[in-house]
Parts: C-alpha cells; structure tokens; sequence
C-alpha cells in the first residue's frame, strides 16, 4: 500500500471538525493559564460553545451528504461516521454541563479538567472514523489516555486512585492485545484497511487475531468476559466521568466494531454469529443478575450498563442492514436515558454526599423533579413503554429475530424481566419509602438543563422514534447489501466542490 | 368529530396527566377538577362510541390510522368492534368512578390521578389497538403505573402489621413473603405484580415477534396479518409453529386474565391496591388477557384456536373452584373480593372455549358486567376500609348501622355479583352456561357451583361486615354522605341494573363483534369479507344451533387459509 500525502484543500474539510476542535482545545488552555482568575465555569462554557460549532459542523455535513477517505482510506468521513461524531459530541457537552458544580470538589487542575474532557472526546471521535487497524489503534490510545488521567481525578480520594489504577492496568494490558492482534492479522492477510481484508482466508492465525482485536474492544465496551474494570471504575471515578465513561467510548467502540463485523470480517459471518452470541447472552445474565445485589448507585449503573452492551451485542450478533440500524437507535436511547439517570446521581451526590442506593430514600419528596426524571431514566433503561429504551429494544429484536436467533431473543426477553427488579428497587427507594431527612434538594440551571435533555430526549424518542430511525438508516447505508464483500467499499470519489 | 372518538377517549387522560404535572399539589380542588374532566371528557366520548357504534353494519368502527415506523411496520392503528367497544365504555366508566372514590387521598394527590390516568388511559389503548406492537405498547405500559399506585398509596395486611415489631423490620421483610400466606407488604405486592406480569408480557412478545416473522409481511398490523399470513404447518421442534406461538400468546396474556395457575399475583396485588386501583386492576386491567387472546390468537390463528382451546377448558375449572374456595376462607375483605374476581374470571375462560355465539357473546358481556360488580364491591371495601382502617372480616361487623348506603349499596352490588336476574351479570353468566352445555357439560356443573359458593361467600362477608354486633371502637364511622362520595356507586349500579333491564343494544354490539370471529373459527358460516372489517348478516349469524356439529369436525381443521381467501374471490 502506498501512502499519498497529496492533501488538497478539500481533503482537509473532512478533517475540519477535528481540525476545529483541536484548535479550539488550544484556545480552552492557553486561556486558562493566561486568564488564572477566570471563575472555572467560564472554561466550561466556553468549551461547549466549541463543542457546540463543531456539531453544528456535522450537521451542515450531514445535510449536504458531505462524505469520503483521506490517507489512503485510513480516515473515513461517511454518515455512520457522522452519526457517531455526533453522539460523542452530544454526550461530551451534556457531561460538561453535569461537571461544572462537581468540579469544584477537585482541589487542583480544574481547568485542565475540561480540556482533558475535549482531548478525550476528540480521540473518540477519531475512533469513529477510524478504518484501518493503525487508526484503530492510534485513536484508541489517544482517546484512552485522557481517560486515565480523568477517572483519578480525585487525588485524595482512594477509591478514585484505585479505580484508576485498575483501568490503566488493564487497559494497558488490553492495548497490548490490540497491538498482538494487529500485527497477527497484518502478517496472516498483509492488509490493513477493513475493506481490502473481505477476501482473506480464514486461518487459524487470522482467527486469533480477530479474537484478541474484539477482547480489546470488548474492555472498552465491558462485555463480560472483559468487563473486570467497569465496577471498581465506575464507582471510584469522579460521577461525571463515569458519565462520560459509561457512554462515549462504548459508541465509538461500537463504530469500529460495526466496521470489523460487517466491513472486514463479513464473510465469516457464520463464523463470529455463535461467538458474539455467547458474549451478549454471558454480559445480560451475568450483569442483570449481579446488580440485583448492588448497594451503591453507581455500580447498579455500572453492571445496567454491561447488560445493556449485551443487548446492543444481540443487534450486532444479527449481523445486517437492520441490526446496524438497531445498534445506532438503542445506542441515541441509551445516550438520553444513561446521561440523564448519572446527572441525577450527580446531583443527589451533590446534595447528600454519598451515592449509596439507600440515600435515595424519599427522593421523591426531597425532590419531585429528580425523582421523577430517574424514574424515567429508569425505566427507559428497563425497556419499558412509551420510553426510548422499548424502542431501541424492540428494534434490537426484530432485528435479530428476522436472522433466526431465537435463543438470544429468548434471553434477551428474559433479562427484561430481570433488570426491572433492580431498577424497580431504585424507584421503591425514591417513591415508596419515606425519607431520613426530609430537607428539599435543589438543583443548579446547568444541570437542570441536562435531565430536561435527558427527558426530552428520552419521551421524544420513545413517542415519535420516525425521524430517529430515518437517521440511523440513512446514517447505515453503506451496510445496505451485506451480501458481497464489494457492497461494502466506500466510494473514494469526493463529492466536494461540485 | 365523531369520527375521531377513540382520540378522544384514549388522548383524554394522557392530556390530563400532562397537564397535572404543571399544577401544585397546594391546589387539590384544581388537581382534581383535572382528573375528573379529563376522565369525563373520556366517559362522554366513550358513551358516545358506544351508542354511535353500528351493530348491523358490525367489523371495526371509527378507524384511525397514523403512520408510527415505516423501518418496523408499525402504524398506530386504532379501532374497536363489537367486543372492544364495551370494554372501553366499561375503563371509561370505572376511571371515573375511580377519581370520585379516590377523592379523600391527601397524600401527594397530584402524583395519584396522574398515575390513575396513565394507568387507564393504558388500558383503553390496548382495547382499541388493531397493531400488535401497540397493543403490547400499551399492554406494557400498564403495569409500571400499578407498581406506584399499589407502593405509594396501597396499604400492608393485617398479618403483616402483626409481625411488625418496631425496630424488626428487615428481618419479616426477607421472610415472610413465601411461608406466611397473607401477610405480605404493599411493597412486595408491588414487585410482585409487576415481575409477574412483565414476566409473561415477554412471553406473549415472543409470540408476537414469531408471528411478525413467519408471517413475513413486515408489519404489526393485526387486519393485515389475519388475513394474509399463513403460519400453518411450519414444523417446529416436533410440533408445529402455529401451536406453539398459540401457547406463548395464550399463556403470556392469560396470566393477566387471571389464569388458575398463574393468578397468584392478582389478590396479593388486590390486598395492597388502594381502592380506585382495584376497581381498575379487576374491572379491566384483568380482562386484557382476554381480550388480547381474542384479539391476537383468536384472529391470527383462528384454526389453532379451535384445535387448543380445550386447555383454556379445562384451568377454567380449577379457577373457578379454586378462586371460590379461597374467597371463602379468606378473612381480609379485599382478598374475598380478590379471590371472587379470578374466580370469575374462570367463567370468562369457560364461554371462550366453547367458542360458539352464544357462550362467546356471554364472555364478553361478563367481562362488562364484571367490571362494574367488581368495581362496586372493591369501591365500598376501601370506603370502609377508609373509615375503620381495616379490612379483617371477623373484627368488622353491624356498620349497617352507621352507614346505611353503602350496606344498601353492597347488597345490590353483591347480588350483581352472584348474578341476580335484573343486573347484566345474569344475562352473561345465563348465556356462557346455556352457550357452553352442549359441549363442556361437566364444566357447567362446576361453573353452577362456583355461583353457589360466589353466593356463601359474598353473603358471609356481607353479614360479617354490616350486621350483627358492631365494635365501639368504629362508632366514628360515617357514611357516604356527599354527592361526590355516593356519585361513583350510583352510576356503577345504574349501568348494571339499566343493562340488566335492557341489554338488547350491549346484546347487539357484542354479537356484531363476536359472530364473525366465530365464524373465522370454527368455519360454520360463510363470512362476506371487505376491506377494514368484517361484515356479516345478522340473520345468518344468530343461527348457531343449525350449524354446529357436522363442520366442525376433524375434516374442517385440514381447511388453509388460502382455500378459504380463493372461495372469497
């Protein structure tokens, strides 16, 4: 393969959200240091406004079908892509907004803070058009490294130390594995992009490859025989980075699985269908049923959230057009819902100090409005009508059932079930058991502003999913025809400039 | 407008709910001025439906349909026929009453008829969906307001409160749920409800997701689905796919309905329920189990149907004999009440099995006739509840004393229930036995002594809660005086007794709704079909007698839809 370096001027479009948002990062800092006095919120704000044009970027590239590969198909700017961009940008301005009250319990590095936020963000969105393993690799560690530096934030705290360490270690470890599965695929089929690999052999090396990439990705997701780290991380991390944690680097992680499975590795398909099949039914059960016994709300948060992977897996396991449509609309219902039940936590945390299960005790008189925003987080995430989550979980089995998988829809269904226990035992916290101490909670303007997303987003979805599904199945096209490995070549043309 | 009644109906409540969520609770009056015109906006609608609804012209009626999911097929398709339109004129009923029993809550009253409302509002969705993904949309949505009515303002069992040390409260809250009968708290009631019916709602989805499958169509549409998809004769693990999608539906709506085994949900939630959720649980959020087995197995795999009904026959029994029992021996009066809901719900079982016009008809006319009987009697147990705050039969007794209305209120609500002759309850029970004779003789039989022990056990309470000696510690009790708390009994007993005396415009909607459906059945009538509905001549249809056993033999059962659709051209 040979690497052209002939960028011209139109090719840089592509990459002007990246671009804009590195420079952007630049300004955050440089005003920081040089403006010490500036209250830290101001950074906060002025961060989103970067955030902000940079969707708006998206957008208008969205609208004009802005799409093409830049560095010998490296980078892909297609409308998945796109899509994904836009949910990590979305997630990235809603958790800024949770953090600015929090933030102050960090007694150093608070503006810093933001811009490891966007730094982390802008790996990710790297990772979203990430289409060959180096990019991979590369976007991955970028975003990662951000990452390590944010869940230890608390720097007297021990669990947030601890939690920390455990995700460098392995996530280190998990960085290796990449790397040995990389360099095995590259010496089985000595390709590199995704879609030149269509036609390689199936070889035993090629397999474990394969296998070691997806145990990479797997850690990043917290499917269940990788999920180690998710509890003790989630929980010791500072809330609104567990926010960003729980579902930023699950998407794009998701973007590159979608190119693997239904790119690269589309000829194998009966092949990785039993094997994706075991993870997702392993990561619902095993999670569904180890949160039953969490005491603590973060870490309920964190196993629903190994569960829901499981389901979004099933779309995967399915293994089409429609299933990659599945995965997109659970993942936008995921991003309300999730986003939404964290700054809650947030802001109870805020007010109480603690995050035990327990202290949600009378929610519902403390504060009418929480309580009744977690209720539908809650259950959006159980996967209850008229919510977002019923939707995306639906959809997630039509998919699958279409294929035949009728064992994991089975599970799948059963996990419901299960799940609305423990979600449940929350809302009986909230509304049913009266409170210790019957003091009002209040809640700041920018906080409020993210559950009033959360549950717009969450109800809108839930009650008019059209315009969202005609997003993500246009967002999928490029997965149309699953059914030859030339489908799935993206044009190389650039529609740009006439 | 007309044509937009069931928006109305259905949309009603949900716009009371929303706009309750921007009042205070400061402003009761304002907060239950809401719900009330939000439920009567409903009420008037649904009477209006009722009485607009053309029985000759029969199939659906006042039909809408909205585009939802073009990816998934999904369309909000509203509709009602024969058998949805009186169970939706029963919800609308039974939500207003309800807000006028509910009308003394003082806790967070705000946050009860927005749950109330949504709960209903829910109910009446899932009678007038003509798509099985809504259908299960609002089927679904039901439940989670249950939970919260039954946690917030639901109250524990007596039993329960006896184990109650002050400070041993964990220690009966891991125990006591499975060992000690009757004496759980309104919170595992709650959960227990819900895990139950989430349980068998997944059941009933998988059925659903099979047949959106093997039908192939791409769509959720129930008219589109009954007439074009073929399911018949797809082995499956030994079996056949058309048997076992009939079982997954069957049994996953039949757990709702309440179906012997799978009742044991339903009086525990009944003991916790505050006293409009009750009316609401056993007058209509139980008969969606029937009413959704009519609606997807009976339509969808009509010739299934036939061949595995039997089994509905045959639980029907031990419902019905067990329920009576149990209510006998029950000594807390909302289990008594409870206990005689799924007991009777056996009846209901009992005339669908038989499945011919008469019994049919009679089954569906229960469901309404129930529903108000059942509403009356679980409204005056939480007004006496209310009063003595207790519901424990052997330590209540001579209110009739103090509250001579409602005593008077509960005899006539209890000789609905036996099924006197003058309430509607007589029509329906007389139709299931006479409809169901010639084909489960023996099921009768036992059906005959459930209405005797109905009898010993409704008149064991009656006497145990309002004559005899009374207590002097409930000598501050008090009857229902205002308008406002006799308003709910009164419409609930003159619908009764007003479609006991009259019945033939309930008798002819109900048949426009349930002649063609036996008739896709058991194929013993030629059924003209156009377009949306079903049409039929009622003069062929009320001829069962003629035309009952020499079709419906084993030769009939080998009979394809296809056949069938090519006779039609």
């Amino acid at each position: 393969m040979t690497f052209s370096l002939n960028m011209t001027f139109s090719d840089l479009l592509l990459l002007l959200p990246e671009i804009f948002l590195t420079c952007w990062l630049c300004v955050v800092l440089i005003v920081d240091f040089s403006l010490p006095r500036l209250p830290k919120e101001r950074l906060a704000y002025l961060s989103v406004a970067g955030l902000v044009a940079t969707l708006g970027c998206l957008g208008w590239f969205d609208v004009n079908h802005i799409s093409g590969t830049l560095f010998g198909n490296m980078f892909v700017l297609d409308r998945m892509a796109i899509f994904f961009k836009v949910i990590i940008l979305g997630s990235t301005i809603l958790v800024i907004l949770a953090s600015i009250e929090y933030v102050n319990r960090f007694t150093l590095f608070r503006g810093e803070y933001y811009c490891l936020v966007v730094m982390a963000a802008l790996g990710m969105m790297f990772m979203a058009s990430a289409n060959d393993l180096l990019s991979v690799f590369v976007s991955l560690e970028f975003a990662t490294l951000g990452f390590y530096v944010l869940v230890s934030y608390l720097r007297d705290d021990l669990a947030s130390n601890e939690g920390g360490l455990k995700f460098f270690i392995l996530g280190v470890f998990a960085a290796g594995l990449l790397a040995y599965g990389i360099s095995l695929v590259y010496g089985e089929t000595g390709k590199l992009v995704f879609s030149d690999m269509t036609s390689a052999q199936a070889t035993p090396g090629l397999i474990i490859g394969f296998l070691l990439i997806f145990a990479s990705l797997g850690f990043k997701i917290g499917a269940v025989p990788f999920h180690a780290w998710i509890p003790d991380t989630y929980h010791g991390a500072p809330t609104p980075v567990t926010t960003f944690l729980s579902i930023a680097p699950k998407a794009a992680a998701f973007a590159i699985l979608l190119r693997i499975f239904l790119v690269a590795l589309v000829t194998f398909k009966p092949l990785w269908v039993s094997f994706l099949v075991a993870v997702s039914i392993l990561s619902m059960t095993y999670a569904n049923i180890v949160a039953i016994a969490q005491r603590n709300i973060k870490r309920l948060l964190a196993y629903s959230g190994i569960a829901q992977v499981g389901n979004v897996l099933i779309g995967l396991a399915a293994g089409t057009k429609m299933g990659s449509d599945a995965i997109l609309f659970y993942i936008l219902a995921y991003l309300f819902a999730n986003i939404g039940a964290f700054a809650v936590v947030i802001a109870v945390s805020q007010a109480i100090g603690r995050d035990e299960i327990e202290d949600y005790r009378g929610l519902n008189r403390r504060s009418p409005f929480l309580a009744f925003a977690m209720l539908l987080f809650l259950l959006s995430l159980a996967g209850v009508p008229p919510l977002a989550g019923f939707i995306g979980k639906l959809y997630i089995f039509v998919a699958a059932i279409k294929e035949g998988l009728y064992t994991l829809i089975a599970v799948g269904l059963i996990n419901i079930v299960i799940s609305m226990y423990y979600y449940l035992i929350v809302v009986k916290q909230m509304y049913i058991n009266e409170p210790m101490d019957p003091s009002p909670i209040g809640v700041s303007g920018p906080m409020k502003a993210v559950i009033y997303v959360g549950l717009a987003g969450t109800l809108v979805i839930g009650i008019y999913p059209q315009p969202f599904t005609d997003w993500v199945v246009s967002a999928t096209l490029m997965f149309s025809n699953l059914i030859g490995p030339s489908a799935t070549m993206i044009p190389p043309s650039l529609p740009l400039g006439g | 407008m007309g044509e937009y009644a069931l928006l109305y109906i259905l949309f009603a409540p949900f716009a009371g709910a929303l706009a309750l969520i921007f009042v205070s609770n400061r402003q009761p009056l304002l907060v239950r001025s809401i719900a009330v015109s939000a439920a009567g906006v409903s009420l008037l609608a649904s009477l209006y439906l009722f009485y607009a609804y053309d029985p000759v012209k029969g199939g659906f009626q006042f039909v809408q349909k909205v585009e939802w999911s073009r990816q998934l097929g999904i369309s909000l398709h509203l509709g009602v026929d024969g058998i949805g339109t009186p169970l939706v004129l029963a919800s609308a009923i039974l939500l207003f009453a309800g807000i006028f029993v509910s009308w003394h809550i003082k806790d967070r009253t705000k946050e009860f008829y927005i749950w109330l409302l949504i709960l209903a509002a829910a109910t009446i969705g899932v009678f007038m969906s003509l798509d099985l993904f809504f259908l299960y949309f609002f089927y679904e949505m039901s439940v989670i307001p249950m939970y919260l009515l039954l946690g917030m303002w639901g109250s524990h069992t007596k039993k329960y409160l006896e184990m109650t040390d002050p400070e041993g409260l964990k220690r009966r809250d891991s125990v006591g749920f499975i060992l000690n009968f009757g004496s759980n708290s309104k919170e595992y009631a709650a959960m227990k409800l819900v895990l139950f019916l989430s349980a068998f709602a997944v059941v009933a989805l998988m059925g659903i997701l099979l047949i959106y499958k093997y039908a192939g169509l791409n769509t959720f549409d129930i008219l589109v689905l009954r007439e074009q998809a073929n399911l018949m004769n797809i082995p499956v693990l030994g079996t056949t796919l058309d048997k076992i999608i009939w079982v997954l539906v069957f049994f996953g709506f039949a757990s709702i309905a309440p179906l012997w085994p799978l009742h044991s949900w339903s009086p525990v939630g009944h003991a916790a329920a505050p006293a409009a959720t009750s009316m609401l649980h056993a007058g209509v959020l139980m008969k969606l189990g029937h009413f959704s087995i009519m609606r997807v197995a009976f339509e969808i795999l009509p010739e299934t149907t036939r061949e595995l009904m039997p089994i509905a026959a045959v639980l029907c029994m031990f419902s019905i004999i067990y329920g009576g029992f149990v209510a006998f021996y029950a000594k807390d009066t909302k289990y008594v009440i409870g206990y005689s809901s799924s007991s009777h719900m056996g009846y209901v079982f009992l005339g669908m099995a038989a499945l011919n016009y008469i019994s049919l008809s009679g089954a569906v006319i229960y469901m309404f006739a129930h529903a108000m009987a059942t509403g009356m009697l679980f409204a005056m147990a939480g007004w006496v509840y209310d009063q003595t705050h207790s519901r424990d039969i052997p330590s209540l007794g001579g209110l009739s004393n103090k509250m001579p209305f409602i005593s008077a209120c509960f005899v006539v609500a209890c000789m609905a229930s036996i099924g006197m002759p003058g309430t509607v309850n007589f029509i329906a029970e007389i139709m299931i036995i006479i409809g169901s004779w010639n084909k489960y003789p023996l099921q009768v039989i036992v059906a005959m002594l459930g209405i005797v022990l109905t009898l010993a056990y409704l008149f064991k309470m009656m006497r145990g809660l309002f004559y005899g000696p009374m207590s002097q510690k409930y000598s501050h009790a008090h009857d229902a005086i205002s308008t406002v708390d006799r308003l709910p009994l009164l419409v609930m007993i003159s619908i009764s007794i007003g479609f006991g005396i009259f019945p033939m415009h309930l008798y002819d909607v109900v048949r426009s709704g349930v002649d063609p459906l036996v008739a896709r059945i058991t194929r013993v009538v030629p059924v003209a079909e156009t377009g949306e509905g079903v049409e039929m001549r009622r003069s062929q249809a009320t001829t069962p007698e003629n035309s009952s056993a020499p079709l419906a033999s084993h030769k009939s059962i080998s009979y394809t839809p296809q056949v069938s659709r090519e006779g039609r051209e």
